[in-house]
C-alpha cells in the first residue's frame, strides 16, 4: 500500500471539535451535577462520595474535549491522487479508504454556521455506494479540492 | 420505432372496478357499523344495504369501463406514453432509455383472464410505486410492448426460442427450500402473536374450564409443555414451509442476451427482469439449516441508478452448493467463480474467541448482581458461564469460515454470522476499499478489510475481520483502478 496520505486538515479544526464536543458533552456534564445534586441534598451523603458523579463527568468532558479533537486531527490525513482519493481517519479504529475517482458521482462542499465562523468547510463526495467527507478545510482549499476531484473525476469517464 | 395507441385487455375494466370497490368499502365500512349500532338490524336496513352495494357495483363497473376507454399506451419518438384519466386526463412520457425495467406480476384475478400486469421502472423512479402500471394485458401483448421498449436499447439477440431457461426449481426442492428455510422464527413470532391473542379468548371461556385442563395435565405439566413447545415448533415450520412455496413455487431462472428473467409465485405469478450490467455482486448463502446438506441459495445484488435504492434479489432459492458455479457461469459469467479460499492466519483465532465470548465474559458479574438483589438467587450468573463454550465454539466457527481470494480481477470474501455467506464482486463494481486497523490488530499485525458496492441504500459491504496486514494491503492495492 503506498505511503499515508499526505494531507493534513486545516489546523482550526481542533478549535472548531473542540468546541463543538464541549457543546456536545454539555449533557453529561449536566447528569453528573444532577446526580451529584441528589446524593448531596437528597440522599444526604457525605461530599466527597457525592461529588464522585460530577467529576466523573467533569473528567470525561475534559478527555474528550482535550484529548479526542487532536487526536482526532492528527490521525486525519487525506490526498487526491491522479487515480484515486485516500483518506486516513479515526482514533481507536484507523481505518484507510481508497475511493477511485472514476466510481465518484458528484461532489459538494458544505459549510455549517459553525464552520463559517471558523472559515471552515466540508467536502463531500458521493459513489453508488454513498457518500464519503473530508472535513475542515479551510475554505478555499475546500473549493479546490472539490474542482480538482470533479475534474480528475471527469477525465476518468473519458477513458 | 413507433405504434399505434393501443388500449388494455378489457379485464383491466373489472380490476380496476375491484380497485375502486374495495376503496369505497374501506370508506362505508365505519359508518355502516355505526348506523346498524344505533338502528338494529330489520328487513329493512338489510334492503337498504343490498341497494346500496348495488349502487356502488354500477357505478364502479362504470368507471372501470371508462377508465379502460381513457386508457391507452404506445410506444412513439423513442418514448413509452400512458394516457389515462376519466374526468382528469393525464399523459406520461418514458423516455425509452430511462426505462430501467419491465416487470410483470399476475394475480388471481389476471390469472383467470390469462392476462398479466405490466410494470415499467425508470432509473431514479420511486421505490415502492412503479413508474407505470398497466394492470391487464393478454400475454402476446406484454411480450410485444417487452420487445418493443427492450429492443431500441440494445440490438436484440433475435434468438426465436426466447430466453434459455437455465435451471428450474423442483417441487422436492421447493419443499427441502421451506424446511430448511430459517424463516422459522419470523413464523415461531407469528404463532407467538396468534397464541397472544388466544390468550385474550381464553379470558372469555370460563375459568372453571382453563382449572380443569389445567389440573388434568398438571401431574405432567413438564410432559404438556414439551408437548406444546413440540407443537408450536411443528406448526411454525409448517407456516414457513407455506411460505416458501407461496413466493417460490415453479421458480424459473432464463437469460437472454444481457438480461435474466426469474418468474416465481404461486397464487400471483411474479416475472422480473435483471439487467446483467446492473448486477454487483453475487451472494452464495449456506443456511445453518442447509450447509449441512451442501446446500446454498443464491442472492444478486443489483445498483439502483442515482437516488434509488438498489435491490437484493434472490437469483436462485435452493441448489447444491457445488452446482452454484456452474449456474452462475451460465447466468452471470462475470460473478462464476468459486475458488478455493486463503484461510486466516492462526493468529487472528484468539481474537474470534475473544470477540465472541467477551459479551458472555461481562454480562455474568451483571447478571449475578441483579440476580442476588433481585431473585435472591446467585447462581443465574454462574450458569450464564456456561455458555462460555458455546461462544467460543461460535467464535472458531466464525474464524475457520472466514476466507478471502483475489483471482482473476474478482474479490471472493467469505464469513459468517449465522449462514455461512460467499460474496463475489468483480474489482471494477467496488466502490471503495478500506483497511481498518485498531491497536489490538496493530501489534497482532493483523487488519480487517472492508470493500462496497453499490446496493441497497447504504451500499452492500463485504470483508474479512483480521486477516494477515499485508494481505489485507495488498488487496486493496490490487482492487485498485488500472492506468
Amino acid at each position: 500500500m503506498k505511503a499515508e496520505p499526505a494531507e493534513r486538515l486545516d489546523p482550526r479544526a481542533k478549535t472548531l471539535w473542540r468546541i463543538s464536543n464541549a457543546l456536545g458533552t454539555l449533557p453529561l456534564l449536566a447528569g453528573g451535577a444532577f446526580g451529584s445534586w441528589v446524593l448531596l441534598r437528597v440522599a444526604e451523603v457525605p461530599f466527597l462520595l457525592g461529588i464522585l458523579p460530577f467529576l466523573a463527568a467533569a473528567v470525561l468532558v475534559v478527555v474528550f474535549v482535550g484529548a479526542v479533537s487532536d487526536l482526532r486531527w492528527r490521525r486525519w490525513r487525506y490526498e487526491i491522487r491522479e487515480d484515486e482519493v485516500d483518506l486516513q481517519r479515526g482514533i481507536f479504529w484507523v481505518s484507510r479508504t481508497l475511493v477511485p475517482l472514476a466510481r465518484i458521482q458528484h461532489v459538494d462542499t458544505r459549510q455549517g454556521p459553525l464552520q463559517r465562523r471558523f472559515g471552515l468547510a466540508t467536502v463531500v463526495f458521493y459513489t453508488a455506494a454513498g457518500p464519503n467527507e473530508i472535513p475542515e478545510l479551510s475554505a478555499p482549499v475546500a473549493d479546490g479540492v472539490r474542482d480538482r476531484i470533479a475534474e480528475l473525476t471527469r477525465e476518468q469517464d473519458e477513458l | 420505432m413507433s405504434s399505434e395507441p393501443r388500449h388494455l385487455h378489457p379485464a383491466a375494466m373489472l380490476l380496476d372496478a375491484i380497485k375502486s370497490i374495495r376503496r369505497s368499502l374501506s370508506a362505508f365500512v365505519i359508518p355502516g357499523i355505526a348506523f346498524l349500532a344505533s338502528r338494529g338490524f330489520s328487513g329493512r336496513t338489510f334492503v337498504l344495504i343490498l341497494l346500496g352495494a348495488l349502487v356502488v357495483t354500477v357505478l364502479a363497473a362504470l368507471w372501470g369501463f371508462l377508465s379502460w376507454r381513457a386508457t391507452t399506451y404506445q410506444v412513439t419518438g423513442g418514448a413509452f406514453r400512458l394516457r389515462r384519466g376519466v374526468i382528469q386526463k393525464n399523459e406520461r412520457t418514458i423516455p425509452l432509455d430511462h426505462v430501467q425495467s419491465v416487470d410483470t406480476v399476475q394475480g388471481i384475478i389476471q390469472r383467470l383472464f390469462g392476462v398479466v400486469e405490466l410494470r415499467i421502472e425508470t432509473a431514479g423512479g420511486g421505490v415502492s410505486e412503479p413508474d407505470a402500471s398497466l394492470s391487464a394485458l393478454d400475454r402476446a401483448a406484454a411480450e410485444a410492448l417487452r420487445r418493443e421498449i427492450g429492443g431500441s436499447r440494445r440490438e436484440p439477440v433475435e434468438t426465436a426460442a426466447g430466453p434459455a431457461i437455465l435451471r428450474r426449481l423442483g417441487t422436492r426442492d421447493l419443499l427441502i427450500a421451506g424446511a430448511t428455510s430459517g424463516q422459522i422464527g419470523v413464523a415461531l413470532s407469528l404463532v407467538a402473536v396468534a397464541s397472544q391473542l388466544f390468550d385474550d379468548l381464553g379470558d372469555f371461556f370460563s375459568q372453571d374450564v382453563i382449572r380443569r385442563a389445567y389440573e388434568a395435565a398438571a401431574p405432567n405439566s413438564i410432559v404438556a409443555v414439551l408437548l406444546l413447545v413440540v407443537a408450536v415448533g411443528v406448526f411454525s415450520w409448517l407456516l414457513a414451509i407455506a411460505g416458501t412455496v407461496l413466493a417460490y413455487t415453479g421458480f424459473t431462472l432464463s437469460r437472454e442476451g444481457d438480461f435474466l428473467y426469474i418468474k416465481r409465485g404461486l397464487l400471483e405469478r411474479r416475472e422480473a427482469t435483471i439487467p446483467l450490467a446492473r448486477i454487483q455482486a453475487v451472494r452464495i448463502v449456506e443456511g445453518v439449516l442447509r450447509q449441512p446438506f451442501g446446500l446454498a441459495s443464491l442472492r444478486v445484488e443489483s445498483a439502483g441508478y442515482g437516488e434509488a435504492a438498489g435491490v437484493s434479489t434472490t437469483l436462485f432459492p435452493l441448489l447444491p452448493r457445488k452446482e452454484a458455479r456452474r449456474l452462475l457461469l451460465d447466468a452471470a459469467p462475470e460473478f462464476g467463480v468459486v475458488p478455493a479460499l486463503n484461510p486466516l492466519p492462526i493468529r487472528a483465532l484468539r481474537r474470534y474467541v475473544f470477540r465472541s465470548t467477551v459479551p458472555v465474559l461481562l454480562l455474568a458479574p451483571a447478571l449475578t448482581v441483579v440476580s442476588s438483589l433481585a431473585l435472591d438467587f446467585v447462581a443465574w450468573g454462574l450458569a450464564e458461564l456456561l455458555l462460555v463454550l458455546p461462544a467460543a465454539v461460535y467464535g472458531w466457527l466464525r474464524y475457520r469460515d472466514a476466507g478471502w481470494a483475489y483471482i482473476e480481477d474478482r474479490l471472493v470474501v467469505r464469513s459468517r454470522l449465522l449462514a455461512r455467506t460467499t460474496a463475489i464482486a468483480p474489482r471494477r463494481r467496488l466502490q471503495s476499499r478500506a483497511v481498518i486497523r485498531n491497536p489490538f490488530q496493530r501489534r497482532a499485525r493483523l487488519a480487517t478489510f472492508r470493500a462496497q458496492v453499490a446496493s441497497g441504500g447504504g451500499g452492500g459491504a463485504y470483508g474479512v475481520v483480521d486477516l494477515e496486514a499485508d494481505s489485507a494491503e495488498a488487496l486493496a492495492e490490487n482492487l485498485g483502478p488500472r492506468p
